[in-house]
């Protein structure tokens, strides 16, 4: 267990050089292709030339480009994300509480779309082809089938705006009433029922398309599983459906759940995007979407720099767990 | 069944034929896949002959904006509606028909629709086809030689799938600029690696296989095997994985296009459309500014995932749903 944690760890922290660098380059392209010289940027329009040297020799953007990368890195070991052009203070002052908003958000829906998930996944795989499980598998169809920039103002709509104006679904309702917020972020800590009030839409916006998907493969994960000779054994044995699920199958498609998981996170922090941006709530994908219309790039590569990282370690702590909890992982040698 | 010899040692392109003509038979029976395929037929045909028709007839071109099509508030025209006379209140009978209705700008949402299926499906297949063309490089040369390029392959395929995609790839797209042919690019570099892990899997399937040794044994090159006598058994799992592909990178390019970094303005495309409609709080007063695009990109990828599993079950009966 020991060595594959290494070997793991150790493919984690290259995975996280290979994106510091590509962020970096990418910051460092944009300043080189558009000519937009951070120390021009910095030091604003008006600034004299000398000014704009001293500026240059502060950001080390005179220097040579490996040294440039190595002090982009060394300070990203040490917490500092560079400096915003736009807002004119450090980048991790405006991320960090950002990422809480995208926790929130990501964390919740997580849990949302796996509760969904579950129950779809189960129910059609204990009865597969079944007028239930069909039924269920055009749901999963039509899931799939939508994306989250569509179903988030939809949500937004219909849930969100129609009833302030007394309507559900076009429906009328008896007088205008808010059934849930359009917008606006309220903190866990603050107001813990205001905080899931305000997030309940975007995590069902969030959740549906990742629903769809792991119900799909839970299904399938449940249908293979009770296949198997050990659930026959089981049930010789008098135990119920309801034990083997819970006891014999539900434990052996947790880890390859939870490996999806650490693989998603990534993907999830980009829909973050679109459903932050449609419910205005101030998360990385708020921040990371207004600084790229601002052309503030130092606060684009932060934000895009801090969500890799999440996500390689998201990823990297799933694999730790699936090798914890399957031993087979183990062997193979962390493939 | 009488087997003679010559049937025995009949070639393996007579296998192939008939597995070819199972697969149309039980393709034929699958209505779902069927209709699927008609409506993305349908599509094709629409956005190719379909939208300068509808421009044509409409007389509306796809980028001009009608300020006919506003109200006196500004606001646009519902469906099936006509345009504003000059007092700007009435529906002027002999104005010109807007079957969808207008955007914001005052442009024809039918033809802005149609032109951006164009887009669309551009982007999807293009961006579909660079993927897989870079991911067959890489998966059969990982597959196929094995060893050293195999795990330095394999390391690469594994590091670029942990890349949080749309992050980054909107990031690069800021860089190198919006754009039709940079989108179809940013696209092909965040996806190429789901065909190569694919074909690295079964191209080391089928180095193992006799008739690859055959061919060995007879002096057939390395490239002679990879083209003749592999790369046709790939054929089959990369067209199901590909219809799956292009659903994924048609989401991927109105994602782009929603966030402002896909193909630029004016250009129609669904997802600027639909980010047109819904950024700017209009829709909440015409839902059909968001329902119109969002209905024709759910329809789209329905009928990808429908023709997706078909071709699926079709290829390979045991995995049928």
């Amino acid at each position: 267990m020991m060595s594959f944690a290494f070997r793991r760890l150790g493919a984690g922290f290259v995975q996280l050089l290979a994106i510091t660098f590509l962020a970096w380059a990418l910051f460092y392209l944009v300043a080189d292709v558009t000519g937009a010289n951070p120390a021009q940027r910095v030091a604003g329009k008006a600034a004299s030339k000398a000014e704009i040297r001293r500026v240059a020799h502060e950001l080390g953007t005179d220097r040579p480009l490996w040294q440039q990368y190595g002090r982009f890195v060394w300070k990203l070991a040490h917490g500092d994300f560079g400096y915003s052009y736009q807002q004119r203070r450090p980048v991790a002052e405006i991320i960090y509480p950002a990422a809480k908003t995208t926790a929130s958000l990501v964390i919740g829906a997580a849990f949302v779309w796996l509760v969904l998930a579950t129950i779809v996944g189960v129910a059609g795989g204990l009865r597969p082809r079944s007028v239930l499980d069909r039924g269920l598998m055009v749901l999963v169809l039509l899931g799939l089938s939508t994306p989250v920039f569509w179903v988030a103002p939809m949500l937004s709509y219909f849930l969100g705006y129609q009833p302030t104006q007394g309507q559900v679904f076009s429906i009328p309702l008896p007088h205008p009433m808010t059934l849930f917020p359009i917008d606006g972020y309220v903190n866990l800590v603050d107001d813990p029922v205001g905080w899931a009030y305000h997030l309940a839409l975007p995590w069902l916006a969030f959740a549906l398309g990742f629903a769809a998907v792991y119900a799909r493969m839970i299904r399938a994960l449940v249908i293979e599983q009770l296949g198997e000779d050990y659930v026959r054994t089981a049930r010789a044995k008098g135990a119920t459906m309801r034990r083997v699920i819970a006891r014999h199958v539900g434990p052996n498609v947790a880890p390859m759940v939870a490996t999806m998981i650490g693989l998603d996170v990534g993907v999830a922090l980009g829909g973050a995007f679109f459903v932050e941006t449609v419910f205005g709530l101030p998360g990385l994908g708020y921040v990371g979407l207004s600084s790229i219309q601002n052309l503030d790039y130092p606060l684009t590569v932060g934000t895009i720099t801090l969500a890799a990282i999440a996500a390689v370690a998201a990823n990297t702590a799933a694999d730790l767990a699936h090798g914890a909890l399957d031993p087979r992982i183990r062997e193979k040698g962390g493939g | 069944m009488s087997v003679t010899v010559a049937e025995t040692v009949a070639p393996a392109e007579g296998v192939l034929r008939s597995s070819g003509r199972d697969f149309w038979r039980r393709f034929h029976r699958d209505r779902l896949a069927m209709g699927a395929a008609a409506f993305l037929v349908l599509l094709v045909l629409a956005a190719v002959a379909g939208a300068p028709l509808a421009a044509e007839v409409t007389g509306h071109a796809p980028n001009a904006e009608y300020s006919s099509a506003l109200d006196l508030n500004g606001f646009p025209l519902g469906l099936m509606q006509r345009t504003y006379d000059a007092a700007g209140e009435h529906h002027d009978p002999r104005g010109q028909l807007f079957v969808l209705g207008a955007d914001r700008l005052g442009r024809d949402q039918l033809v802005r629709l149609l032109y951006g299926a164009r887009v669309s499906l551009m982007v999807a297949f293009g961006a579909t086809s660079l993927a897989i063309l870079i991911g067959v490089l890489v998966g059969i040369a990982a597959g196929y030689y094995g060893g050293k390029v195999d795990a330095v392959a394999s390391r690469f395929i594994e590091s670029a799938m942990a890349f949080p995609a749309l992050l980054l790839a909107v990031g690069l797209a800021v860089v190198i600029g919006a754009g039709l042919v940079n989108a179809l690019v940013v696209i092909a570099v965040f996806t190429w690696y789901y065909p190569a892990r694919l074909v690295r899997t079964q191209t080391i399937s089928l180095r193992r296989t006799q008739f690859v040794e055959a061919a060995r044994s007879i002096g057939g090159s390395d490239v002679h095997i990879l083209f003749r006598h592999v790369l046709p058994h790939l054929a089959a799992p990369l067209l199901v994985y590909g219809t799956s592909i292009v659903a994924t990178n048609i989401l991927f390019e109105a994602g782009l296009s929603y966030l402002g970094v896909g193909v630029p303005l004016p250009t129609a495309s669904w997802g600027s459309m639909l980010s047109d409609g819904v950024t700017s709080g209009y829709y909440r007063f015409d839902p059909a500014l968001a329902l119109v695009p969002g209905a024709a990109l759910v329809l789209t990828m329905l009928a990808l995932n429908l023709l997706g599993d078909g071709l699926r079950d079709a290829f390979d009966p045991r995995t049928s749903r």
